[in-house]
């Protein structure tokens, strides 16, 4: 790979030994792939941060990088953990026991993160936090977190690959990514379209069932082109949170919200995908029976979620699930501050949990004969994989299974 | 008795010998416990020349292998026949394990126990006589 003499002298340890290990970590990645250079990134975003997956040695690396005085180089911000930081018990709630060691643990890797120099809001949707709002199309990031990075190439048109484990770290720190896969034009560029043969706007759970679809019939380096009406911006964030989960493609070319536009004529290939096979998709996936759990978050909520649900809450008595919010602490804010009207009914009947999610906590571990009941394929998707009856289900039709 | 010779690409440098552990597909995370160093299959890796058909990836793995180094039980080498992955070349980097891929044919003629010489070069040589 050919670097520059200031890349040289970061390789060389004149900047540290951290940021050496880290440039050293890009480079070999980046050689590996074919890369030529490394590029400036704008902003990173580090996932797998769960003492749950990384164990004391995740930790123990991360101490080891804050050790030899790693800091990021550009905006960074963090991934949700197992748990509500500043109320720990929330979890209790809705059964999820937390050990003492899982606690310490995780809270010393949001310490070694921030040592680092990371704005630790632990959230999976840092496209939703003012931190990002001054990221252009265009611009270059390093992202773990497959819903967030196919919501950042797909609709905000920032770039990055799929940055799994410590890379998108690694990247924070020396302020770089190679120069590889999603950053290049060329790459950008769709060849095969599908298009959903129904003018009707998708809505979030069929939204995230095409996203499934899609994902399972297209593999490749280049984005797919998607004609698709939906329904709104849950619609489009659960869709892109489904193709995460159930594929490895980093992002989508959506039909007029993905920029910038293509001519369509030009594709290789376009496919049609039936209308009514996504139907059956929604009913095979329809909850058969009472929830123990309503939950809505995945990919974490925005403020007007919440109002949309408190809305249709109100006057309502005592439902007979529980239902889990979770969302990031600056949307949680957001939401009181915009909607201080709704904070009361939700409060009494929900459990709002920040800084975590139902998928990377424990939810469930312990009890999977627990049924849950969400608007979003990617936890359909990964708490089955645990054992736990998911259905899904609109936040309109949530409600009549609240009182089942 | 003789030497078979292969070449490969030489992601982490390093130079060494020992007997072979091999494994046609292994991911990092779930199917190595970095405090034993053994794999799903039973094998340890601690100490061995790990051969591995391909990666299957898991985006925590880079993390296992610098588990494996945190418990002292790294291999002495990690050597791909087809091409290493991200999560593997950055685990091999922070966990400082010699890293080579492309290693064609080696699957055909490795198996456990037989000794592998590898050098910086990319050179990796297994005794034919076990």
């Amino acid at each position: 790979m050919y670097l520059t003499r200031e890349e040289e002298r970061i390789l060389s340890g004149y900047e540290g030994e951290a940021k050496a290990l880290a440039i050293k970590t890009l480079v070999k990645v980046g050689e590996a792939l074919g890369a030529e250079r490394l590029i400036p990134i704008k902003h990173a975003h580090v996932s797998g941060i769960s003492y749950g997956t990384i164990g004391e040695h995740g930790l123990a690396l991360l101490e080891e990088l804050v050790e030899k005085g790693a800091r990021v180089e550009v905006p960074t911000t963090v991934n949700p953990i197992g748990f509500d930081s500043e109320e720990p018990s929330l979890m209790s709630h809705i059964g999820v026991r937390l050990d003492d060691e899982f606690v310490k643990g995780q809270m010393r890797i949001v310490k070694a993160l921030r040592a680092m120099g990371a704005q630790t809001t632990l959230t999976c949707t840092p496209y939703y936090l003012p931190d990002t709002r001054f990221l252009k199309p265009g611009d270059s990031v390093s992202w773990g977190e497959s819903s967030a990075i196919l919501y950042g190439n797909s609709v905000i048109g920032i770039r990055t690959n799929r940055e799994g484990g410590p890379l998108a770290l690694m990247s924070a720190i020396v302020g770089k990514t190679y120069y590889w896969g999603l950053h290049i034009d060329e790459n950008r560029k769709p060849t095969t379209g599908f298009k959903v043969d129904h003018n009707e706007p998708l809505d979030e759970v069929m939204a995230g069932l095409l996203g499934k679809l899609v994902a399972e019939r297209y593999a490749g380096v280049r984005p797919p082109y998607v004609k698709v009406a939906l329904r709104d911006e849950l619609a489009v964030k659960e869709m892109l949170a489904a193709v995460g989960a159930a594929g490895s493609l980093a992002m989508i070319y959506l039909d007029g919200i993905t920029g910038p536009s293509i001519d369509i004529v030009k594709l290789e290939r376009f496919e049609t995908i039936d209308w009514r096979e996504l139907a059956s998709l929604y009913e095979e996936h329809k909850p058969s029976e009472k929830p123990d759990v309503v939950f809505l978050g995945c990919p974490h909520s925005r403020a007007e979620d919440l109002a949309r649900l408190a809305k249709l809450l109100e006057g309502k008595p005592e439902p007979k699930s529980k239902i889990v919010i979770t969302l990031s602490r600056s949307e949680y804010r957001r939401f009181r501050e915009s909607y201080p009207e709704y904070l009361g009914v939700l409060k009494e009947k929900a459990v709002i949990v920040r800084d975590t999610c139902l998928i990377v906590s424990p939810f469930g571990r312990d009890d999977s004969g627990l049924t849950v009941v969400t608007n979003s394929y990617k936890a359909y998707f990964y708490l089955s994989k645990r054992g736990l009856k998911v259905g899904l289900s609109t936040i309109e039709d949530m409600i009549p299974l609240l009182y089942m | 008795m003789g030497t078979i010779k292969f070449h490969g690409r030489v992601l982490n440098p390093g130079s060494g010998e020992g007997p072979a552990v091999v494994e046609e597909a292994l991911s990092f995370y779930g199917e190595v416990d970095p405090k034993t160093g053994t794999t799903v299959s039973g094998k340890t890796i601690h100490d061995r020349v790990l051969v591995i058909g391909r990666p299957r990836g898991s985006t925590v793995g880079s993390y296992t292998l610098y588990g494996l180094k945190y418990y002292s039980r790294k291999p002495l080498a990690i050597i791909v026949e087809s091409e290493a992955d991200p999560i593997l070349v950055a685990g091999a980097i922070l966990a400082d394990i010699p890293l080579f891929d492309k290693v064609k044919g080696i699957m055909e003629r490795v198996s456990d126990g037989i000794i592998i010489t590898f050098k910086d070069t990319g050179e990796i040589t297994i005794s034919s006589d076990g």
